[in-house]
């Protein structure tokens, strides 16, 4: 679904992402761990066009997307989400869902010009949309709240909406449990468990570790910029490398 | 309150309302620090002055020189201060929006406006340097000096103008479009990867923009009947911003309010202060005038940064995805 090779990201004679080469299957939920400062939100970062590779190739779903800018892989369904919470603040949490619906004829000056007439139709079936999400995600009384005034694991869970409202093929979560209440993450693992379920892809950064042997069917590890290991958390518990670089205790 | 004076008042309060709304629509919706807003206004000023004057080598318009002079009747000069407005909108917005960061956006810009208004000074085979263009023509050439009903004439014509960019403002601002804008000064990055394209996002609102505040550039020259660099100094953009920050970034009523409490309010209270209080040495309320709008835009930035009208909060009705609802707007 999502193949990296030879990634490289330099930043003035700093190597953050030193050569990675790793492979995202269909359908799965795969891991990506790491001490901090192992150049994982530079990967994930350069993976969404974000920033650019300063050296390799990114593959997805068949097609090079390395010099597509970030705004086209979003529109081709590779979405990501931020380390930190990155709301649109001011808006409505409702307000902040319905910006990510694609293909709505009310988003383009003439659209905006024509009037509500011209695009009311597309607005009632995205609001439709996202009210079901709302819903889903059990957030629906907050939906007229300003988003910049939720709660950590509310953004978390708002910026996870957020990307699914782009019905995106493959998704690139940074460390979605990070700052997040006990009980939220629990309910943003099951939320997660849900969409591997329904097909979606999952590049998930995450610091938690029993929350990735839990969720992901494959991790990644990183150290330095390199790629140190792969394969399951029980098979990487038995490498001495990797227990030394990362998985002490 | 003379005939005059009451639609020199109107017609500013009108040219001020106009450019706050589109101030609004860059800085306020789309987080574009334009600290070159002046400049599109100048471009639509000068646009209008030459597409309305007869060529400098006419009778009485031999003391002073510049290009053109199409004495094209109105509303071509007025429709043209708007297109120029635009046009100038484009190369300056592909060199400043494209690969800058918004502070140094904010930075480039208001360089631009400073080395645009020292060239045009400076270079007089243009559009007649320092001493700029006078005898501009006022729309459909009334006799001088304009009777009453002129006036009124001409406050209509404003009052129409306000009206239009209005309705344009309002479209933007109540629509999607409008929220994927709010969403993009919020997040730039974050909007990016949700499928916005922002150098296009802020493009498309600096041409508008720029139209808009040529269009207002173009009122102002027919009603003054003159234009030079002195009349569009960087600072007026500062008074320009100062009125969208005390009346509520975002909000387009906001913007309107801000305009009639700073560049029209403040400005004729400094004036009928100057007129009937004697305080320090000549010229002293004129440059307190400074100070205040300082103090007005530190003040609410400090007390009460959404400004007097905060930007509007859009509650979705129940029902409304099945049309049993109608949408609110914003303001």
């Amino acid at each position: 679904m999502l193949v990296a090779t030879d990634v490289h990201r330099h930043f003035e004679g700093m190597h953050a992402v030193d050569g990675v080469s790793l492979e995202v299957p269909r359908g799965q939920i795969t891991g990506l761990i790491g001490p901090n400062g192992a150049g994982k939100s530079t990967f994930m970062a350069v993976l969404a066009g974000t920033m650019p590779a300063t050296k390799g190739t990114v593959v997805f779903d068949g097609r090079d997307v390395t010099r597509i800018p970030a705004y086209r892989r979003a529109r081709m369904g590779l979405v990501r989400t931020f380390q930190l919470s990155s709301e649109f603040a001011r808006l409505t949490v409702l307000e902040n869902l319905l910006v990510a619906a694609p293909r709505h004829r009310g988003e383009s000056l003439l659209g905006a010009l024509l009037g509500p007439g011209y695009w009311l139709a597309d607005e009632r079936r995205i609001v439709g949309e996202a009210r079901r999400l709302l819903k889903r995600f059990g957030m629906s009384a907050k939906e007229s709240d300003y988003a910049g005034n939720m709660s950590g694991g509310q953004k978390r869970l708002i910026e996870i909406m957020r990307a699914l409202m782009l019905h995106p093929r493959c998704l690139l979560l940074d460390e979605p449990m990070s700052g997040v209440h006990p009980r939220v993450a629990d309910e943003i693992q099951g939320y997660l468990q849900d969409l591997r379920r329904d097909g979606l892809t999952i590049l998930m950064v995450e610091h938690e570790l029993h929350f990735v042997e839990q969720l992901c069917d494959s991790v990644f590890v990183m150290a330095q910029g390199k790629l140190i290991g792969s394969g399951t958390m029980a098979t990487l518990r038995r490498q001495q490398e990797i227990v030394d670089a990362y998985l002490v205790g | 309150m003379n005939t005059y004076y009451a639609a020199n008042l109107l017609i500013f309060a009108g040219v001020d309302i106009i450019a706050c709304i589109a101030l609004n629509l860059q800085f306020g919706v789309s987080g574009i620090v334009n600290f070159a807003f002046i400049v599109f206004q100048a471009a639509g000023a000068y646009t209008a002055a030459v597409l309305s004057m007869p060529p400098d080598t006419a009778a009485d318009y031999s003391f002073q020189i510049y290009f053109g002079g199409f004495n094209l009747p109105f509303p071509i000069p007025w429709i043209g201060g708007a297109v120029a407005g635009a046009l100038l909108a484009v190369p300056i917005g592909l060199i400043v929006l494209r690969n800058l960061r918004s502070d140094y956006q904010a930075i480039a810009l208001l360089v631009t406006s400073i080395i645009a208004n020292t060239v045009i000074n400076n270079a007089r085979p243009w559009l007649n340097g320092a001493a700029g263009l006078a005898l501009v023509p006022r729309p459909l050439n009334p006799i001088e000096p304009v009777p009453d009903s002129y006036l009124y004439f001409y406050i209509g014509l404003t009052a129409v103008c306000v009206a239009l960019v209005w309705f344009i403002a309002a479209r933007i601002v109540n629509s999607p479009f409008g929220r994927t804008l709010r969403a993009m000064r919020d997040q730039e990055l974050a909007a990016t990867a949700l499928g916005k394209n922002p150098v296009a996002l802020k493009m498309t609102m600096f041409i508008v923009g720029g139209a808009i505040a040529g269009l207002s550039g173009a009122i102002l020259v027919g009603f003054l009947t003159f234009w030079a660099p002195s009349t569009w100094l960087y600072p007026e953009t500062v008074i320009l911003f100062a009125a969208v920050i005390v009346g509520g970034r975002g909000n387009n009523l906001g913007a309107v309010l801000g305009a009639l409490l700073v560049p029209v309010g403040l400005e004729e209270v400094t004036r009928l202060l100057n007129n009937y209080v004697n305080i320090g040495p000549p010229n002293f309320i004129p440059a307190m005038e400074w100070v205040l709008i300082g103090l007005f835009i530190l003040g609410f930035l400090w007390f009460r940064p959404e400004g007097v009208r905060p930007e509007g909060h859009k509650v979705f009705p129940e029902g409304f995805e099945s049309g049993v609802r109608v949408l609110g707007d914003r303001d």
